[in-house]
């Protein structure tokens, strides 16, 4: 425990000395956040709520969802996958951490700031441009987080899921980038999937992607009825249990493969 | 003669990257398929929307189809070209040192960038550019004449100059920041997302920065106006949608300039 | 004679973001960030004349590659000058660089997915090098580095020996009259080393003024009649290499072995000596005792069955300069 500790530690303080970066991040989100809002009020055009969506609802989502981009490293990375192709693997094989929790470990400190800097000080940064929605209400705040939780959790197994590839494939950039596209898409960070065709929503949900962004999004905005909040976190948690077991499973048989390959 | 010497060795720089990109000629041909699909994700996703609204700000989706075919192509086509100017990828070139290695060299450094990397599958997202305009352009059957025709190559040109600008300020800003600067990204796939959509949509003071600090609204909403014979809602001059190729020189020389000065900055200071 | 390289007052100043160590530190480094000067080079001063062989030698961060960077044109110095062939390196860059040939040794200069032939066809246009003398020059490296086994694998296959001969044999092909070569061997195997050092002696005799710069003092002592010794940015010994061990204390070793064992092996005017299985190993300073007045000596006092001098190690010796250097100067 005190080394996952560690490991969270040493790279939270690694992610805060690119500062240039991390500034400049914040200001990138505010750009496409304030493309994206100019979008949505354009396409509302006075009308009031569309699909039980009104215009400050999907505004407050967008804002949340440029927050968290880095925060969920939504764009996906091959990073794991990478020190599988050049051997640095090995390093990591030997310390006293199980593999995927050294990785959740540097993911997670890296996170931690990523939602100060560029989560956090976004959304006060953004306000100032257009009003928020904020939770009313402890109750709807602590299901918010828990949600959120999951959803980085959720989030984190699928890109170790997608990196697992590497152990099959050396070059797995094609096939991140396409893996990476969808679970981009049927989250609903591209746009708020309850603005798209229902069809689309419905299809999403047998994909463990609605749970990385637009659950805890519409927990926010309290949009979703009690039974629906159920089925929501329902969502997260199967899913949830689905990827970590797919990943323990892919990551057992990809080492004995690295093994008896000799990468 | 120097003109001649640099084109030719920047071509034997481009020939043989693209002839191990192409080696096999199957897995390429899946690579650009898969690039195109998953750029088309984004425009995708607006045109599903677009059911339930119908329009924005008055334009319908074959008209928005072309500014983002437009603007989609021209980008898709400078990420190909410029791929070594690319500041994700010429950070790390400086930070490691291998532009000591270009400098070694007695050829002008921007060749050697230039020639330096060549993203083939890029192509695929050039093809989705295309798939959309030729869509926005079939949907849309605006009034075409001759000079809109002559026209048309010549907007795509300036708009692959304007962002190729972009991206080699961008990559001389790592002279100074080392590591990648994620703001350019603004210029680059910000100003790519902002000119596909109508610009009209956005905030006064918006439309204001790029109207006069960083022209983008000359570069592909102007032009398209006049392609679609849509009136002009921010009342500009009549001569606006022809202001593209100042802009795109204007752009060109700043981004030459800039470079230089980059240049002599790392000469005086190392990595 | 014209001096190839000139040297003077050669001065490097960098400015070194400071980072804070501690727990808030890196919100310091964030908010208000501190920079310090760092002189890399300091007034250093040389000469290199047409056909020398030179070793520049110097522990890391001494400012070694500082230099070379500044001769090859890569960095414009803080001071001083430096004039090769007449011509400002960093000025006319372009018109400079074709003149010099440079190895990197922790670097790639090829191309990396090409394969070795292709990367030495764009250096014949980038060079602008007539047909007969490429020719000439691949034959003759054919040969010389044993290239053909490897010519047409692409470089990123190769193995790191291999890629050091393609490298040289890519300097070289323009035909520079001044070569640089920043750690050629490292990482190599000793046959490895030996081949290359075996072509920078070919070199050498053709008469190509080399810089070469090295850990592997082998290298030093295989190659070079003269040596820059560099540490914190100023040249601490410039000159022959023998005088170099010969000035600096080199201790040298004599290794005895008796006929008879249970010797104490205390011998008059000399330490005690060091056990090493049926050898004692004894120091000696050869400015205070005659080898050869000892040697004859022992032969006449002890029953001496085998009797080796070892001369200083030249490690040894540059050890001492930097620990010269360190004790006499104030930080």
């Amino acid at each position: 425990m005190q080394a996952f500790l560690k490991i969270v530690g040493i790279s939270a303080r690694q992610q805060m000395t690119y500062r240039t970066a991390l500034v400049a991040g914040l200001f990138t989100n505010l750009f496409f956040g304030i493309l994206r809002a100019s979008l949505l009020i354009a396409l509302y055009q006075g009308e009031t709520s569309v699909n039980g969506m009104d215009v400050g609802g999907a505004i407050t989502y967008v804002a949340l969802s440029q927050a968290m981009i880095a925060y969920l490293t939504i764009f996906g990375n091959t990073e794991m996958g990478r020190t599988v192709s050049d051997g640095s693997i090995a390093s990591d094989l030997i310390k006293p951490v199980h593999f995927i929790l050294l990785w959740l470990g540097r993911d997670l400190g890296r996170s931690l700031v990523n939602f100060v800097v560029r989560g956090l000080f976004f959304i006060g940064l953004f306000s100032l441009f257009y009003s928020l929605y904020f939770p009313t209400g402890v109750g709807r705040w602590f299901l918010f987080v828990i949600s959120l939780i999951f959803s980085w959790l959720l989030n984190f197994f699928w890109r170790m899921l997608v990196n697992l590839g590497a152990f099959w494939s050396p070059d797995i950039q094609g096939f991140a980038r396409l893996a990476f596209g969808f679970s981009q898409l049927f989250s609903g960070f591209v746009l708020p999937l309850r603005l798209l065709p229902d069809w689309f929503s419905r299809l999403s949900n047998w994909t463990p992607f609605p749970g990385m962004m637009n659950h805890p999004m519409e927990i926010y905005l309290g949009i979703y009825s009690p039974s629906q909040l159920l089925g929501a976190f329902g969502h997260q948690l199967v899913w949830l249990f689905i990827l970590v077991f797919l990943c323990l499973v892919l990551f057992r048989l990809g080492i004995r493969r690295l093994v008896i390959q000799g990468g | 003669m120097i003109v001649i010497y640099s084109i030719k060795i920047l071509w034997l720089l481009l020939k043989t990257q693209i002839r191990s990109q192409t080696q096999y000629r199957l897995s390429f041909l899946a690579d650009v398929f898969t690039t195109a699909i998953f750029s088309s994700i984004y425009f995708l996703a607006f045109a599903l929307i677009l059911q339930r609204f119908e329009t924005v700000a008055g334009w319908t989706l074959g008209e928005i189809a072309f500014l983002v075919g437009m603007t989609e192509t021209s980008f898709a086509f400078m990420d190909l070209l410029f791929s070594g100017f690319d500041p994700d990828s010429f950070s790390p070139m400086v930070r490691m040192g291998s532009l000591d290695q270009f400098m070694v060299r007695p050829v002008s450094l921007t060749i050697q960038v230039l020639g330096s990397r060549l993203i083939l599958r890029r192509l695929g997202r050039v093809l989705e550019g295309l798939a959309v305009l030729a869509f926005g352009i079939v949907t849309t059957q605006p009034d075409w004449t001759w000079l809109k025709t002559f026209y048309l190559p010549v907007v795509l040109v300036c708009q692959v100059i304007c962002m190729g600008s972009i991206f080699m300020m961008g990559s001389t800003i790592t002279f100074w920041t080392v590591e990648r600067i994620e703001a350019v990204n603004i210029l680059t796939y910000g100003g790519n997302e902002l000119m596909s959509y109508p610009m009209n949509i956005y905030p006064r003071w918006l439309l204001f920065i790029f109207t006069y600090f960083v022209p983008f609204i000359f570069v592909n909403f102007y032009p398209t106006l006049y392609f679609l014979d849509k009136p002009d809602p921010l009342n500009f001059p009549v001569f606006a949608p022809f202001l593209t190729p100042l802009v795109a020189i204007g752009m060109a020389l700043a981004a030459y300039w800039f470079w230089g000065y980059g240049l002599r900055h790392y000469q005086s200071t190392g990595t | 004679m014209e001096t190839i390289v000139q040297v003077r007052h050669l001065t490097k100043d960098f400015r070194v973001l400071h980072r804070n160590a501690g727990k808030w530190g890196a919100w310091n480094d964030f908010f208000h960030p501190q920079y310090r000067t760092i002189r890399a080079v300091d007034g250093i001063s040389f000469d290199i004349q047409p056909g020398e062989l030179i070793g520049y030698i110097g522990p890391n961060g001494a400012g070694k590659s500082t230099t070379i960077k500044m001769l090859t044109g890569l960095l414009v110095p803080t001071g001083g000058e430096i004039l090769v062939k007449g011509m400002i390196p960093w000025k006319d860059r372009r018109k400079y660089v074709a003149n010099i040939g440079v190895v990197f040794g922790q670097r790639r200069t090829l191309w990396w997915d090409l394969p070795v032939i292709d990367s030495l066809e764009v250096l014949k246009a980038i060079y602008r090098i007539p047909d007969s003398l490429f020719n000439h020059n691949l034959g003759m490296f054919r040969k010389i580095l044993d290239l053909d086994s490897f010519l047409e694998s692409p470089v990123r296959s190769l193995s790191l020996g291999q890629r050091m001969r393609a490298e040289l044999c890519a300097a070289f092909l323009h035909n520079p009259a001044l070569l640089f070569l920043d750690e050629p061997t490292i990482g190599l195997d000793v046959v490895a080393k030996e081949r290359i050092r075996e072509f920078i002696r070919h070199l050498h005799r053709e008469g190509t003024t080399i810089l070469l710069t090295t850990h592997d003092l082998t290298d030093v002592e295989r190659l070079c009649e003269r040596v820059m010794v560099l540490d914190w940015g100023k040249i601490l010994y410039d000159g022959n290499l023998q005088e170099l061990t010969s000035r600096f204390e080199g201790v040298n070793e004599m290794r005895v072995s008796f006929a008879e064992n249970g010797e104490d092996g205390l011998l008059e005017g000399l330490e005690p000596p060091v056990r090493e299985g049926r050898y004692y190993v004894y120091r000696i300073d050869p400015r205070k005792v005659s080898i050869p007045d000892l040697v004859s000596s022992l032969y006449r006092t002890h029953p001496v069955v085998d009797l080796e001098i070892r001369k200083p190690k030249l490690e040894d010796t540059i050890r001492k300069i930097y620990e010269n250097k360190s004790l006499n100067t104030p930080d």
